[in-house]
């Protein structure tokens, strides 16, 4: 039966995975379509099988050779790192002392970038090659260690089945969109989606890093939800503070 | 470039790279959930205290960090 954290993990897993993979998108839609598809798609391949690679002889090594206990506390600190950086950014985006990630505005630096430099632009084009291989390596990295992460940290310890399945529909869609519409993923709303994984990142760093030490939370798995409530609560909270002195600030210079 | 020079660089190009990845531009937050990780590890034994400063630490760090940037912003705007 599937109970509640394993929808959750799924959902933060697919979550994480479209946001990375509509940045990734991005990179390559720009290299491709300045400096060639052939290239790009090599250099993204090239990078899908260096990531490919990681997930097996990392999550192997885990399996095999680390405690669960010790396992879930490194990936939780790990992921409560990660998790607490995106809620900030998130934060601090809603509230207006960040611009907010504009795919489009990535989209023209990156072909402005590309455009200037000169280089082969035949069959085989090195820069493309790099921009694309470095994008997909870059992006996907954070890709596999969440999966990774939620795929070994659960208490049975074998959802990297469920976690896998979630990073490759999250990516899926994505990339399904990216090619329907052939232009950045602009509308995909994705300050909020890094606000939720933000929040969902921010909730199993702290439950699993709790666990691996031998903290005891109430009601067990199902205490992930309590936590949401509390994380988004707080978040929400801090949200209207600070867009509020944000403003005032704002009022006060004009 | 000798082979040692070379080995260097690679080595300390694979922890630049790593620190940016975990630690990037807030080494609060690394340092804040360290020390959640060790104040959480001293009251395990408690089923009540452990569970409820854990979530108090990080609600906190948060607060913390956003406050920290939001000031930073605001003295950049203004400079």
């Amino acid at each position: 039966m599937i109970d509640q954290s394993t929808v959750l993990l799924f959902v933060t897993v697919a979550l994480a995975s479209a946001v990375e993979a509509t940045e990734a998108l991005t990179i390559l839609l720009a290299s491709g379509i300045t400096r060639g598809w052939r290239s790009t798609f090599e250099g993204a391949l090239v990078a899908l099988g260096c990531l490919a690679v990681i997930v097996v002889v990392v999550g192997t090594a885990l399996i095999n050779y680390v405690p669960l206990f010790a396992l879930r506390t490194v990936v939780g600190t790990l992921l409560l790192i990660f998790g607490l950086q995106w809620l900030t950014k998130a934060i601090l985006r809603q509230t207006g002392f960040k611009a907010p990630h504009d795919e489009h505005d990535i989209y023209d630096k990156e072909v402005a970038t590309l455009s200037k430099e000169a280089g082969f632009r035949g069959k085989r084009d090195s820069l493309a090659f790099a921009v694309s291989f470095k994008g997909v390596l870059l992006e996907g990295m954070e890709v596999i260690m969440i999966v990774i992460s939620f795929g070994l940290a659960t208490k049975s310890g074998d959802q990297l089945g469920t976690a896998s399945l979630g990073a490759i529909l999250g990516v899926g869609v994505m990339v399904t969109m990216a090619a329907v519409v052939a232009q950045p993923l602009a509308k995909v709303p994705e300050n909020y989606m890094k606000l939720g994984v933000g929040i969902l990142l921010t909730v199993f760093g702290m439950f699993w890093m709790g666990e691996g030490i031998g903290v005891q939370w109430p009601l067990g798995d199902a205490f992930l939800l309590v936590l949401v409530a509390i994380v988004l609560l707080a978040t929400l909270g801090l949200i209207a503070y600070f867009r509020r002195s944000h403003q005032r600030k704002t009022e006060v210079h004009t | 470039m000798s082979m040692g020079k070379a080995v260097w660089k690679a080595v300390k190009s694979f922890f630049v790279f790593w620190k940016d990845f975990l630690v990037g531009d807030s080494p609060v937050l690394a340092i804040g959930v360290l020390i959640i990780l060790g104040v959480a590890y001293l009251l395990r034994g408690s089923d009540v205290l452990a569970p409820v400063v854990t979530i108090i630490l990080v609600l906190s760090l948060i607060t913390f960090t956003v406050w920290q940037k939001a000031r930073a912003r605001r003295g950049t705007q203004r400079g």
